[in-house]
Parts: structure tokens; sequence; C-alpha cells
């Protein structure tokens, strides 16, 4: 499928990513240097690499798929379900975080509860990436190879080679610098599909009425807000309760990849500023990756898997050149979310493990080495296990719906944590243990709860509240915490006027 | 009661204005931070409207607002 010109592109896009990373070597000569990017980084290019870490090879296609079978309320997940939590972190958490000078999601966990709370969700996380890391590496090669012929293990040691050798030299800073070339990619290479797109079903109305008469079951495809008996996955209380009120918000403040972004800005307003310019890009991300499903109802009606919306859309519509172009955007996409895993699984095993349990009081050299070769040990253990993924062909899913159910328990104790200083640590401790217990009750027996089809964003709400429930109560009957303990680990109006100190 | 089936009364219209309602709500909050905290991090003599990120909140919501009406 791919011709002269889109291998040119191809190959000068990999050559190119990795001459950039590798020249943020020499400004690596610290741990806070490779993990926070010696906190020096603007708030463009932070926004920018937030927006193209949270989009993969396999979005571009699942999320075209779904907004061929659902319609437009697929892009409530970048709307509603990213604006309002990246709003909270941005003005709320992300100064907490920043102003305490941290680098890990789950140390705040363990000033603001204790050291178990920390490594129980530090824990969690690597296990999580480390595992993540070489099913995506396969996931995506797997897709890339049937969309464009690209040999599966060409893809995953091309990937693997560039990104581990920039984020093993460069550290977060070759991460984001690079993130942001990729968004650049990725938007042009979208949007020229998008164009492409719009032009051949005769612009947005015509598509609009095609659709409207294509029968019954598109009867709700341009509304956003979907009934709460639809039997799709994106009711409108799913959509506010689970995704609004709990994963939007578990992702943008408790995701150690995210978070870990935000605090190598420059200073506190570029730290803020990140966020909210991270939210303005974002409302872009449903034209790239929902509009080609959409049209694909018109140009391609009928198909029996989604998913083959968008690959069907590349192939019947980009010209030589722009398909080159989008196989680097896909490619982006995939360097781009492996990058943040292999950095943000070294700084949480790097800060929250080695360093309390493993070696205390080393000198910072030593843990800069740590960080590295944590980075290299996960790549290799990335690549070595990816091919396993195909013998477990729902791992994939498996493992991203799993992890949507560790959020709503991880931001009931962030949420109380920050917001109630009577809060103790067996109250965040048994609702940590409690609320993912309760989230995996509710999944292994779905059938029995819940009529839609797929209700992740119910058991994301359900397990938050439990969650949040259980906190409270054992906290009330547990010793709280002295004021001395929670300076600066609990939300104050203080921080609202002018002092600095929390 | 996990499915919300005591929603089920609540009309597609109703639910638009609860998500219109909330972002009016976010909007109205952000406005009240102090302008001190607002900018934070910029030097007094920097700080200027383009740099105000109040300003830049109401603006990503609005457009939010916008898309949620028209669909």
């Amino acid at each position: 499928m791919l011709s002269g010109i889109d291998y040119f592109i191809v190959i000068a896009y990999i050559v190119g990513m990795l001459l950039l990373g590798l020249y943020f070597k020499k400004f690596v000569n610290s741990s806070e240097d490779y993990f926070l990017g010696g906190k020096s980084l603007p708030f463009w290019a932070i926004g920018m690499s937030i927006v193209v870490s949270d989009i993969g090879a396999l979005d571009f296609v699942g999320v075209s798929g779904q907004a061929y079978r659902y319609g437009i309320s697929v892009g409530n997940f970048d709307w509603v379900g990213s604006v309002p939590a990246m709003l909270l972190a941005a003005f709320i958490f992300i100064p907490y975080f920043w102003r305490g000078g941290m680098y890990t999601i789950p140390e705040y966990l363990g000033r603001r509860y204790n050291q178990k709370v920390r490594t129980i969700a530090s824990v969690t996380w690597i296990m999580f990436f480390a595992l993540d890391l070489g099913v995506l590496f396969w996931a995506s090669a797997v897709l890339l190879n049937v969309l464009m012929g690209w040999p599966i293990w060409i893809s995953i040691i091309s990937t693997a080679g560039v990104v581990g050798l920039y984020t093993y030299f460069g550290g977060i800073t070759a991460v984001i610098m690079t993130d942001v070339v990729q968004f650049v990619i990725m938007f042009i290479g979208g949007f020229a599909l998008v164009f492409l797109s719009l032009y051949e079903v005769g612009g947005w109305d015509s598509m609009v009425d095609k659709i409207a008469t294509m029968g019954p079951e598109y009867r709700n495809h341009f509304d956003i807000i979907q009934p709460q008996d639809t039997k799709s996955p994106f009711p409108w209380t799913g959509i506010l309760f689970g995704l609004t009120f709990v994963m939007a918000n578990a992702y943008m403040i408790g995701n150690q990849s995210i978070v870990q972004r935000c605090l190598t800005a420059k200073n506190e307003w570029h730290a803020k500023a990140s966020m909210i310019f991270g939210s303005a890009l974002k409302m872009f991300i449903p034209i790239l990756v929902l509009f080609p499903g959409l049209m694909a109802v018109v140009v391609h009606p009928g198909l029996a898997d989604g998913d083959q919306a968008l690959p069907l859309m590349i192939k019947s519509i980009l010209p030589p050149g722009l398909v080159g172009l989008m196989f680097a955007a896909f490619f982006a996409g995939l360097m781009s979310s492996v990058d943040s895993l292999l950095n943000s699984t070294a700084t949480l095993f790097t800060k929250d493990i080695y360093e309390p349990f493993i070696k205390k009081g080393a000198s910072d050299k030593h843990y800069l080495k740590v960080g590295q070769i944590t980075t290299l040990v996960l790549l290799i253990i990335g690549v070595a296990t990816s091919p396993i993924s195909s013998d477990f062909p729902g791992i994939y899913v498996a493992i991203q719906t799993f992890m949507s159910y560790f959020q709503g328990p991880i931001f009931s104790i962030l949420l109380l944590g920050i917001f109630w200083k009577r809060t103790t640590e067996w109250g965040g401790l048994s609702a940590l243990v409690i609320g993912i217990g309760f989230a995996i009750y509710l999944n292994v027996f779905k059938e029995q709860f819940f009529t839609i089809e797929d209700p992740f964003l119910y058991i994301s709400w359900w397990s938050f509240l439990l969650g949040a429930i259980i906190n409270v109560v054992v906290s009330l009957l547990t010793k709280k915490h002295s004021e001395e303990e929670l300076q600066g680990l609990v939300f104050s109006s203080k921080i609202l006027v002018k002092n600095k100190k929390l | 009661m996990f499915n919300f089936d005591w929603l089920s009364g609540v009309s597609q219209e109703t639910a638009k204005m609860i998500f219109l309602s909330l972002y009016a709500l976010i909007g109205l909050l952000v406005l009240l931070l102090p302008n001190e905290y607002i900018y934070e991090g910029i030097a007094k003599e920097d700080r200027h409207w383009w740099n105000n990120l109040k300003l830049w909140s109401i603006a990503v919501l609005s457009i939010l607002a916008s898309i949620y009406n028209h669909f």
C-alpha cells in the first residue's frame, strides 16, 4: 500500500525523531533533569505533550470505529471527559504538587496517608505500565501490519530502538519535545484525512442529510447526549457520573504520565497554563479521530466491524505521500505512548520503590543512573514480552479496562485527601483496597448488575462512591492526623490568596 | 439502582441543560479565583490580559458549551 514517497516520509520521520530526541541528552545532568526536565519547560510544549501521549495508534482506529457505530457521542471523552477535569487539575491539584516539589502522585499519597498507600498505588501503576508496554508494542505493530503491510518486528524494533535511545539519554525533556513534533505530524496527517473525506462526502451538511436517511439505527448519531436507556456504552448518566465526575478527573489528576509533565514546568503559571492549553487542544481531537468514522458511514456503509472504518477511509481517500504522513501519524501515536510509559514507570520505580526501600541516601547521580537503567530494562521487557500478546487476543482491552477500574478508588482517596483534613491513613488504605476489590466484583458480575453493553463508566462511578464512603467511615473511626503532619498537603483557601505557603 | 433507572424520566434536553449548567458553574468558580493566584509565577510587570488564565479558561468553556448547545 505504501509508495516510494510514503516510505521516504516515514523513514525521515523516524530518523528525525531519533536525532531530535538525542539532542536533549546534553541537558541531563541530574535526576531532576531526567525526571522533571530541570523544571524548565514551557506550557505550550507540555500542553501538546499531554494531548499527544493520550492518543495512540490504536485509539485512532478504535474511536473511529466507535463513531461509526455510535455516532458523535464518542466525542464526550475528549470534550466533557477532559476539559472540566483539566481545569480542576490546573487550578487546584497541579499547584499543590508543583509547590510541594513532588515527582510522583504516589509520593503525595505517601505524605498524605502513609507509605503503604504510596507503595500499593505505585506498584499497581508500575505493574500495569510494564505489562501495557509489551501489549501496546504488539497490538500497535499488528495494526500497522494490517493497515500498511509493515512487518510486525520492524515496527517493534524501530519504535523500541528510537524511543528507547532518546528516552534513555534525554529523559522527560526528550519525551516532551519529541511529543511536540509528534503532535504536529498527527494533526497534519489527521486533518488531511478529515478535509479530503469531507470533500468526498460533499461537505458536512450533505453527510448529516445522508446519514439521517440511512435508517433508525442512525437516528441518534448526531446527538451528543444519549438517553439513559440507550444500549450504547454512553448514556448521559454514565457520561456525567462515571466519565465527568470520576474517570476524567482520575486520568488528569491521578495519572502519573500526565501529572509528571506539568511538574516539569518552569514556574507555577506555566504548570497551570499547560493544562488549560492542553484542554483547548483536546477539543480538536474528536475532529481527527471521530469525524473519519462518521464519514465512513456514508462512504463505506454497512460495515460489520466498525474498526475497519478508518483503514478503509485511508485506502480510498488519501493520495500517495499523505498515506505516508498518516502512517507517520500512527507511528507518532505509538511512540508518544511508549515514551510516556517508559519515563513514568522509571520515575515511579526510582522514586517510590528504589529510593525508599532499596538504597536510601545515595548520590543524585546514582538515582539518575537507576532511572536510565530502569528505562532500558523496561524496554527490553516490553519487547521480549510483546509476542505473548498474540496468544491472548483480548489482553489489550482487558488491561485498559482493568486500569479504568483502578481509577475510581484512587481518585476518591486523592479527592478526600486534598479536600478533607479528617481523612486518615487507615481510611485511605481501606478505600483503596476495598474500592479496587468492589470494581473487580462489579466487572466479574456485570451481566447481573448492568443493562448497557460495556458498563465501565458505571463501574468507575460506583467504585469511586464506595471508596469515598469507606474512606469517610474508617477515617472517623481512626485517629486523625496532626496539623503538622498535614502541612502543605490539604487544600486551604490560603493557596488562593497571595501567600506562597500552603 | 446501578443503571441510574431513577433518572430515566429526565429527557435528553434536560440532560443537555445539566451539562451546560455545569460549564456555567465551572466558569463562575474560575472567575472567583483571585488574580494574584492566576498570575502566580509571572512578574508583576509582565502580567497582561493575554496571560490571564481566567480568560483562557472561559474561552475553552465557551467553545465547549457551544459544541454541546449545537449537538
